[in-house]
């Protein structure tokens, strides 16, 4: 008896959301399989790779994310050399100097920065944070306003502030909003009820249901993620079939193995080797558990990410 | 786990309103209640014209086409004694949201009920019942068993064949409530689907104690296995009750909003 | 899954002959799926269906025993419906052309603990390059470190003197192919070894594994497509849900993807790759090497994967110094709870500051829910702090602002400390003692 091939196939999908415009406008999901699952259907938008910018500068960065960037002065600088990163999709950039427990730099300095990188590269434009709520809610709907007409992804609406930013972001300016919940499968649902709720069309939203690096409680991000996509397919609960994002160089970038120096570890070995193998290996992870696009820092882990997506899909 | 179906029983003869449409093919007031179950939540519509020996076919044709048409090609239940009409039914009958019901089936004169599922695709609603009322479970199990096997005949899938247990009116018969409730265990534990006419059990009791007696009764019926009935999504508390069951059972994902979705 | 009612009827003869002393052959189909009745008291069944109900009710996927170590097993497509049971298992790649020495004594530099568990490289995959003296030396070496090894050769008499030569090792015999079946099958059986199927494409694996098995041979190991990406993953997926999903259970073996072949050369692919399958349907993953930046993410990712939802993950109760602390340095403390422990010590290290950092036994609870269920109380903190911190000269405490409720009662239990509270979310810890100083 041969072997039967039983594709697993659902009458739901994943919604197509665009980020950017012109030529270099970007697909996130569409796909009506589990996550990399081209042999049961076809993935027409591959998983993204977009390249995280720090607007507060380089220092304590690997070596070879500083190589990267070496000459840059500015995040804009920082943007159109980021652009030529081999498999860079979109660029995300991080206002943490908004941070008002750290340089508390003004909304409209960090407006200026967004305007500035929007106009130093033709990428899709992801704008994330500071983690502070309040300030963001600021940022998302100045900067929403700054960069009108953009189609540029929020990150995030967060329970404590989604109606600022929805109605900001997502009604008065179009823009794409993401809703972001920490490892939590039921926050991750009501977010995207609430958000769209308050009339924010479900193909205009992007979720950010959290992650951590590979080893710290990564478990449970494999099973929300993978729970919500059974859920968006299998149950054909459109509350879920909202694409993922993941910032991953953000988690990866501040555990130890990624961290310490060779000096204080020297028996682990050359620390861009570790913090690109870490970020590899939670970003390729979070890819298999349902997400649609990572954030990365280090120019090898973007070339490689992206490459093994080309070759499964 | 699949979430629960509920089908809308509120487009019936039953109701004088409905009768009149019908009869003048008066859309205003179907599609009214059509509307209002499935804002409700209702996943199926039952459409039940009555006996309609006479213009059934026409009938039951300008009902589906004007529901499909109107409701983005809502699901639907075909209920008539009239098998001819059933047929046209299905004829302009659209797919893409869910294969039509055949309503319905039982194991004495309406078993040939279950080839006319058969033969056009659809899913057929199995009363396991012959003539009169089932004395135990057993005899409902032997009902069962010769509306499965008649399916199969047919070639239809076991899971198109949803086995109606006959809820009966506790006003009356109370002692039998248990009986119905483990009956849908049994057919659960097969694999196999249910519904039913849930609301029969509250028969003849005061209105303002309907809803809580049916909000009950799904609850343990969900408990027992239960995959579908044949209610009034417009019973807020039954609806609420439902909702709460799909997420206790984990068919859905629970969110604040639950209730709203 | 044990079959349905439903599924034993349509198998069966259908002809309500009664002879079973049931009515109908329905009635007496689901009185065999409950147990009530054997399918044997039907006298029209056919052997076949009698063969393949009593499969059903076997495991769909087979635990494979390889040394102490165990592959495949498994019952579930995902985590979070059960838990993973065997974990997948890397190797580290050499072949008669390679250096063994160096790359055997590189395989075994990763050896560590985390969370209770030795992380190092479970095997050696040896493979054939062409030099049959050379293959069994390096098969001896490979044999004397103290892993499992795992022959890969085609050849029948290199495999031979390969497994002659270690035959007490009992190593997998990785190579078994449409051609070589016979030979390979008679080796396997004649030194009780494991074997690994090869063979190209999903449809020709599946014939020759059911024709393997129709040798009476089920002690088997299925490799996946060593030549394209795409495919190897589209191979251990569909192998795993066959199993799992379908019970079809030809394929319901453990896998191995070869990784040092699909991305020779390339470290940061090879780790890409091993994370791939350590998610989806690896059971076992040759590498060409594991260097530390390559073991931390992966052996915490598989860890993280294969853990037991039921079982909290714990470390060890005691001072843990962070940032070069010692007896003049601040204290602080918190519970056992694996990941309490990870993010909170690597908080701590990010700010820079001398701490040492308590872990109590808390039973591998977070703070709210060990505090809740009484196994974080102002009795057990001051017991390990005695007992942990006798010879503390900074006698400053920071306590979890979840339970700053304890502060009171945890300082009269330890009058001579300073208890301070401290935030209530690690995340904020580093602002909190840069702050404090």
């Amino acid at each position: 008896m041969p072997f039967k091939k039983t594709p697993q196939k659902f009458s739901a999908a994943i919604k197509a959301v665009e980020i950017g415009t012109g030529d270099k406008k970007t697909v996130l999901g569409g796909e009506g399989v589990m996550p990399l699952y081209s042999f049961d259907g076809p993935i027409e938008n591959a998983p993204k790779v977009g390249v995280e910018i720090v607007d507060t500068g380089l220092e304590g960065e690997a070596k070879g994310i500083q190589e990267f960037y070496a000459g840059c002065t500015t995040p804009a600088e920082m943007a159109a050399k980021a652009a030529t990163m081999e498999g860079a999709d979109f660029i995300a950039l991080r206002l943490e100097s908004a941070d008002p427990n750290g340089a508390n730099a003004s909304v409209e300095d960090c407006v200026a920065t967004a305007k500035a990188v929007s106009e130093a590269t033709d990428l899709p434009l992801v704008i994330m944070g500071c983690k502070n709520n309040e300030k963001d809610a600021q940022l998302f709907d100045k900067c929403s306003e700054a960069l009108a007409g953009k189609n540029i992804l929020v990150l995030a609406a967060k329970e404590e502030n989604y109606k600022g930013v929805a109605a900001a972001a997502g009604l008065a300016y179009n823009q794409k909003i993401g809703t972001e919940s920490a490892v939590d499968i039921n926050l991750a649902k009501q977010l995207n009820v609430l958000v769209t709720q308050m009339g924010v069309k479900g193909e205009n939203v992007i979720m950010n249901p959290g992650t951590a690096a590979a080893g710290y409680g990564f478990e449970y991000v494999v099973s929300t993620l993978e729970r919500i996509r059974l859920a968006a397919l299998g149950q054909d609960d459109t509350t879920l079939q909202m694409p993922v994002i993941t910032p991953v160089a953000s988690e990866t970038w501040g555990v130890k193995e990624s961290m310490a120096s060779e000096e204080d570890m020297p028996e682990w070995g050359s620390r861009d080797d570790r913090g690109v193998d870490m970020e590899v290996a939670t970003a390729v992870a979070v890819l298999a558990a349902g997400s649609n696009a990572v954030i990365l820092r280090h120019p090898q882990s973007v070339a490689t990410v992206s490459k093994l997506v080309k070759e499964l899909i | 786990m699949a979430k629960f179906i509920v089908i809308g029983e509120r487009i019936s003869v039953t109701a004088p309103s409905i009768n009149k449409a019908f009869a003048e093919r008066d859309p205003e007031p179907i599609l009214t209640r059509a509307k209002q179950q499935l804002d409700a939540g209702a996943t199926y519509l039952d459409v039940n014209i009555g006996p309609a020996e006479k213009d059934g076919v026409d009938v039951m044709k300008w009902a589906v086409q004007l529901l499909q048409g109107e409701f983005d090609n809502v699901p639907l239940a075909l209920d008539t004694a009239n098998m001819a009409a059933i047929e046209a039914g299905i004829s302009v009958y659209n797919r893409a949201k869910g294969k039509p019901i055949v309503n319905s089936a039982d194991a004495a004169g309406r078993i040939g009920y279950i080839d006319l599922a058969g033969a056009n695709d659809a899913i057929c609603i199995a009363l396991c019942n012959g003539e009169g009322i089932a004395k135990d479970n057993d005899e409902r199990m032997t009902y069962l068993q010769t509306l499965l096997e008649r399916g199969m005949m047919a070639g239809m899938e076991a899971e198109d064949i949803w086995f109606d247990p006959l809820f009966l009116v506790t006003k009356g018969m109370q002692d039998k409530q248990m009986d119905i409730l483990e009956f849908i265990k049994m057919i659960s534990d097969s694999g196999l689907n249910s519904t039913g006419g849930l609301s029969n059990n509250s028969n003849g009791m005061p209105k303002h104690i309907r809803p809580i007696m049916d909000s009950a009764m799904v609850a343990m019926a969900m408990m027992q296995g239960m995959t579908s009935a044949i209610v009034n999504p417009n019973d807020l508390r039954l609806m609420e009750t439902i909702k709460s069951c799909d997420v206790i059972k984990n068919n859905t994902l629970y969110a604040d909003s639950y209730l709203e979705l | 899954m044990a079959l349905k009612g439903i599924d034993i009827f349509k198998m069966s003869p259908k002809k309500n002959c009664k002879e079973c002393g049931v009515p109908t052959c329905m009635a007496f189909s689901m009185k065999v799926a409950q147990g009530a009745m054997k399918i044997e008291q039907c006298p029209y069944m056919g052997a076949d269906v009698i063969a393949k109900l009593s499969e059903a009710t076997a495991p769909p996927m087979k635990t494979i025993q390889v040394g102490d170590l165990k592959l495949g097993g498994e019952t579930v497509l995902y985590r979070h419906e059960k838990t993973f049971v065997s974990k997948t298992l890397y190797a580290v790649c050499v072949s008669d052309a390679s250096d063994v020495d160096a790359v055997l004594a590189d395989a075994q530099k990763v050896d560590y603990e985390r969370i209770g568990e030795r992380e190092y490289v479970e095997m050696i995959f040896v493979t054939y390059a062409g030099n049959k003296d050379a293959y069994v030396e390096a098969a001896k070496k490979a044999a004397a470190i103290g892993r499992e090894v795992i022959l890969d050769v085609e050849d029948a008499d290199v495999a031979e003197a390969a497994l002659a030569a270690i035959a007490d090792k009992k190593p997998v015999l990785n190579g078994a192919t449409e051609a070589n079946v016979d030979a390979f099958n008679a080796l396997a059986t004649k030194y009780g070894v494991v074997m690994g199927v090869k063979a190209e494409g999903l449809d020709a694996l599946y014939d020759l594994t059911a024709k393997i098995e129709g040798m009476g041979n089920k002690n088997l190991i299925l490799n996946v497509c060593d030549t394209s990406i795409k495919e190897a993953f589209a191979e251990a997926v569909q192998i795993r849900r066959a199993s799992l999903k379908n019970t079809d259970r030809t394929f319901g073996y453990p896998t191995i993807v070869n990784v040092a072949k699909l991305a020779a050369g390339d470290q940061a692919m090879q780790t890409a790759l091993a994370s791939l399958f350590t998610m989806k349907y690896g059971s076992v993953v040759v590498m060409e090497t594991m260097t530390y930046a390559q073991a931390l993410p992966l052996y915490g990712l598989r860890q993280n994967i294969f853990t037991d939802p039921q079982k909290p993950m714990k470390v060890e109760p005691k001072v843990y110094p962070i940032n070069g602390s010692d007896e003049n340095s601040i204290c602080c403390v918190t519970v056992d709870f694996a990941l309490t422990y990870f993010v909170v010590s690597g908080e701590l290290e990010r700010s820079g500051v001398p701490i040492n950092m308590l872990i109590t036994d808390a039973g591998g609870y977070s703070v709210l829910t060990a505090w809740a269920a009484g196994k974080l109380s102002a009795s057990t903190i001051a017991k390990s702090v005695n007992e942990c911190l006798a010879d503390q000269k900074n006698k400053t405490l920071i306590l979890p602002g979840k339970v700053a409720v304890l502060k009171g009662e945890i300082q009269e239990k330890l009058p001579d400390w300073n208890i301070v509270i401290g935030p209530r979310e690690a995340v904020e810890l580093v602002q909190f003692l840069k702050e404090y100083k």
